[in-house]
């Protein structure tokens, strides 16, 4: 909800307030500062049982300070006055030292506002009895996954941006998330790990009756016994949405950040307006959507994002610069350098985007290096399963996939219908065609 | 230096119940330096205090920011825990007993290495440094160096008489160079400098490490002029990066007690042959080869003193890596493995130094024997599973043609089953080379160390066809 700027915790304006007083008293020029508190409680399970009951209360200050255009900046975990002006002094300190940068500065004056989501109290109750329920769930569906790990938090925090531009923003949380690690086994064997995360407001929600979740634990279920893949080809590869996740965040750190444009390696760094890839991709950042509880409105650098185009029917629309990414390459700033990621959903059917394959993989997990400059990838397509002639035939074990980033989305011939929610993203499963599959 | 406020506070109100009480100073410095301007010049410091307590064999943990002498602040965390442990007994009734009592000692590790460095001296070694590069190599597109500083400091009390300080610095440098290939198209090397020890030690001059830059630069060149390896089962030389982290990833994770109670290959596995009978395993304490290792640890965050865990003997697998309570379940003893990252983290199992140990072979024999294949000598990052596949990247190597060293190789990745793959080993070098520079993650991140040889193996290339 966004409302007139207020910030419940008054020790944080005081922080705050204190924070810009001693970078304008030391004599720097311009300075911003984050400053937070909050509180994490988490029912967490391990060893096969519910085994901990956790909280952590945090104090948290971030200062940049800039003279001359030499920037230091600092962090902190307490908002004592003796402790902050030390740390005004170290970031002062740092600044003398460093090299002078124009493209340094801090967020312009804009409308001051604050933004609030969720629930301030954690319900340990619903927390405990959500977790029992889901381990019950899972014994009654999916009797052969053995959980690592699970951990349900509720994270609740203020948090409030300062600039001496006279800038104010601040945004008040509370989520709960459930992530976890698991396994499936039977007589000895094991399948691949798999895992997933989940952002939602209301811990009364049965977690095993979202689809992608009962999906996954099949899944991984039927991934104990495993075909050894042999052989190379060039075939068709169908991105789950929780793998495509990660094949977009590799997409945007090396075309579309801040990195890759200002050292001048992103291979589209002059693509703006042009296709770049299939006309079937429609990729958006976005600070706010109403099927998205883990979005965050406010960016890094002191701004209030909003929702951004990056791709449109396969042409470079925006980059996703921060202020001073901008700077340095003389390009605008973003209005959203977030990672919260939607891609539209396309026309196909999921069954179709499967049955039209003749060759290829459906990949469930992507297990790689980070790609290169120019975006090659290779590594090992997890979770996998072989698809011939239109149907899922086997769960495949050391199959690896080599291609490049933008060639695959260029190469994308299908986006389903059907998309999957973690709460931080909003993707549906696409289909490549041409990559490069190998095994033994 | 953390000053200590929790003997007060134990001096006061003792120890109701199975309890560690931690205070913890994580301390940040970063400088990133991209084509000679400054985008990162950052220090931080993480400082508070924790408590974990055990009711039943459930647990319940607290942490808060304000780590003072404020002794009823201390109590407030502790009684929070302890609260939570109450609530989780009365919730599962485990009805568990205490963990077996650790005679008390107390120790003080590493203090002397708390020394204060300035950013301005980060800052003068990463432009030296920078300068060098921009006025020595003419073809690169881009560089990007980034120094890193991570001090850890620790205070533990126990329940059971265990005192603990210690100290871990940790300081390094890493210098990326992107260049074109005839195509146009970026290559990038990346490498990484310095480890154990303060930053003015590890990094006493700039010029120092000119060399290693020359070689790096000369590497990232042949790089951009080399090929893309062939895919599929290749003879492959991993050299000690490479053999570091399949110690790490592709064994090390499977062997975590916690991974084998939840179904890893390393659960049935245990006592059978896993390996080639060269290679041993061992997860190293804090002492290797009569020298420090990377990431030293003498008490873990439980208060147990720290003992090298042996894990695989010869090719046989022969021990995991515990906490107090996994080394309870198995009837195994716990040598050290439980780490946390901050003062708000509860302790996991973790590794602290894995190492393959050294063979008896020369890596130019080695070379040598290989008619057809790979000499891989760098690594970027690597990822395991709970059957015991692995994936590595592997952003510098070399073919071997007929003996001998031939074309670069571009970025590739290299994957398998590990127990699969050291079977294979047929040579181990005799020359062990640690890295300290790597994050492990698994809930939280936390430094490790990993070394090895070089090692031999047959394993699968993600090359292009």
């Amino acid at each position: 909800m966004k409302q007139a700027f207020e910030v419940k915790d008054k020790a944080l304006l005081e922080a705050a307030e204190l924070i810009l007083a001693e970078v304008k008293a030391i004599g720097a020029d311009e300075g911003e500062t984050w400053v937070s508190r909050s509180a994490l409680t988490e029912v967490y399970y391990e060893l096969g049982k519910v085994s901990m009951v956790r909280t952590v209360f945090s104090d948290n200050v971030s200062l940049k300070l800039l003279k001359d255009k030499r920037k230091g900046s600092t962090t902190l975990n307490s908002f004592a006055p003796q402790d902050i002006r030390l740390a005004v002094q170290e970031a002062w300190q740092a600044a003398q030292s460093a090299a002078p940068d124009e493209a340094e500065g801090i967020a312009e004056l804009q409308e001051n506002l604050s933004f609030s989501t969720g629930e301030e109290q954690p319900d340990l109750d619903a927390m405990y009895g959500q977790l029992e329920q889901l381990l019950k769930d899972v014994r009654q569906d999916f009797p052969k996954i053995s959980f690592d790990s699970i951990g349900i938090e509720h994270n609740f925090g203020e948090k409030l941006y300062a600039n001496s531009n006279g800038v104010r923003l601040s945004e008040r949380r509370g989520l709960y998330q459930l992530s976890n690690m698991f396994m499936a086994k039977e007589d000895g064997k094991t399948s691949s790990f798999n895992y997933f995360a989940t952002v939602y407001e209301n811990p009364a929600d049965r977690v095993c009756e979202e689809k992608r979740v009962r999906r996954l634990l099949d899944e991984t279920q039927r991934q104990i016994v495993t075909e050894q893949f042999v052989g190379s080809f060039e075939g068709d590869l169908v991105i789950t949405p929780g793998c495509l996740e990660n094949i977009l965040y590799y997409v945007a750190d090396t075309y579309l950040e801040d990195g890759a444009l200002i050292s001048g390696t992103s291979p589209w760094k002059d693509k703006i307006g042009e296709q770049v890839v299939s006309p079937l991709i429609n990729f958006e950042l976005v600070a706010e959507h109403p099927e998205l509880p883990g979005t965050s409105v406010l960016s890094g650098d002191g701004y209030v994002a909003e929702n951004m185009t990056l791709i449109e029917k396969g042409v470079l629309k925006n980059f996703s610069l921060s202020r001073y990414g901008a700077a340095r390459t003389g390009l605008p700033r973003s209005k959203n350098s977030g990672g919260t990621y939607v891609l539209a959903k396309g026309d196909t059917p999921l069954e179709e985007v499967i049955s039209g394959v003749e060759r290829g993989i459906l990949m469930g997990r992507f297990s790689g290096g980070n790609p290169g400059p120019a975006g090659d990838l290779s590594g090992v397509a997890k979770n996998s399963f072989l698809i011939e002639n239109g149907r899922i035939t086997k769960p495949l074990s050391e199959v690896m996939i080599s291609g490049n980033l933008a060639d695959m989305l260029r190469d994308t011939v299908a986006v389903s219908q059907e998309r999957e929610n973690s709460g931080y993203w909003l993707l549906p499963w696409i289909r490549v065609k041409g990559v490069t599959i190998s095994g033994k | 230096m953390l000053q200590d406020f929790l003997q007060a506070y134990v001096k006061k109100y003792g120890f109701s119940g199975y309890t560690e009480l931690r205070a913890q100073q994580n301390r940040n410095r970063s400088v990133v330096m991209l084509n000679g301007s400054l985008t990162a010049n950052n220090s931080g410091t993480s400082r508070g205090l924790s408590a974990r307590v055990v009711k039943g064999g459930a647990y319940g943990f607290a942490s808060g920011t304000g780590y003072s002498d404020d002794i009823e602040a201390i109590a407030k965390v502790v009684q929070t825990a302890s609260s939570h442990a109450a609530f989780l007994d009365s919730r599962v009734q485990r009805g568990k007993p205490d963990f077996p009592a650790n005679a008390p000692f107390t120790r003080k590790d590493g203090l002397e290495h708390d020394v204060p460095v300035e950013q301005s001296y980060l800052l003068g070694i990463v432009d030296e440094l920078d300068s060098y590069i921009a006025e020595r190599f003419p073809r690169l597109l881009s560089r990007r160096i980034f120094a890193r500083v991570l001090d850890m400091e620790k205070l533990l009390y126990t329940s059971d008489g265990v005192v603990s300080h210690s100290y871990v610095p940790r300081s390094n440098v890493y210098v990326f160079m992107t260049t074109q290939d005839k195509d146009g198209q970026p290559v990038e090397l990346y490498d990484v400098m310095g480890g154990y020890g303060n930053f003015m030690n590890n990094f006493p001059n700039a010029g120092d490490f000119f060399g290693k830059l020359e070689k790096q630069y000369e590497q990232l060149i042949l790089k951009a002029e080399g090929i893309y390896a062939k895919p599929g089962i290749q003879t492959v030389i991993l050299d000690s990066d490479l053999a570091g982290i399949l110690a790490h990833e592709a064994v090390g994770h499977t062997v975590e007690a916690d991974f084998v109670e939840t179904g890893s290959v390393g659960g049935p596995m245990f006592g059978k042959q896993v390996a080639s009978e060269k290679v041993s395993l061992v997860d190293i304490a804090h002492t290797a080869f009569g020298q420090l290792a990377p990431v030293p640890v003498f008490v873990d965050d439980e208060g147990t003193l720290a003992q090298d865990q042996m894990l695989i003997e010869n090719g046989i697998l022969t021990g995991y890596m515990h906490n107090k309570e996994s080394a309870l379940k198995y009837g195994h003893t716990p040598n050290g493995n439980a780490r946390a990252y901050d003062f708000s983290d509860e302790p996991l199992i973790r590794m602290r130094n894995t190492c393959i140990l050294p063979g008896t072979d020369k890596l130019e024999d080695m070379i040598a024997s290989v008619e057809d294949g790979y000499y891989f000598t760098d690594m970027n990052n690597g990822q395991a599973d709970s059957t015991g596949e692995f994936m590595f990247g592997v952003p510098m190597g070399f073919e071997i043609k007929n003996g001998k060293l031939g074309r670069a190789v571009k970025d590739t990745t290299v994957s398998g089953v590990a127990f699969e793959v050291l079977k294979t080993a047929d040579m181990v070098s005799d020359t062990v080379t640690w890295t300290n520079s790597g994050m492990c993650g698994k809930k939280q991140v936390i430094p490790v160390g990993m070394g090895g040889p070089a090692i031999k193996v047959q394993i699968n290339v993600g090359g292009r066809s």
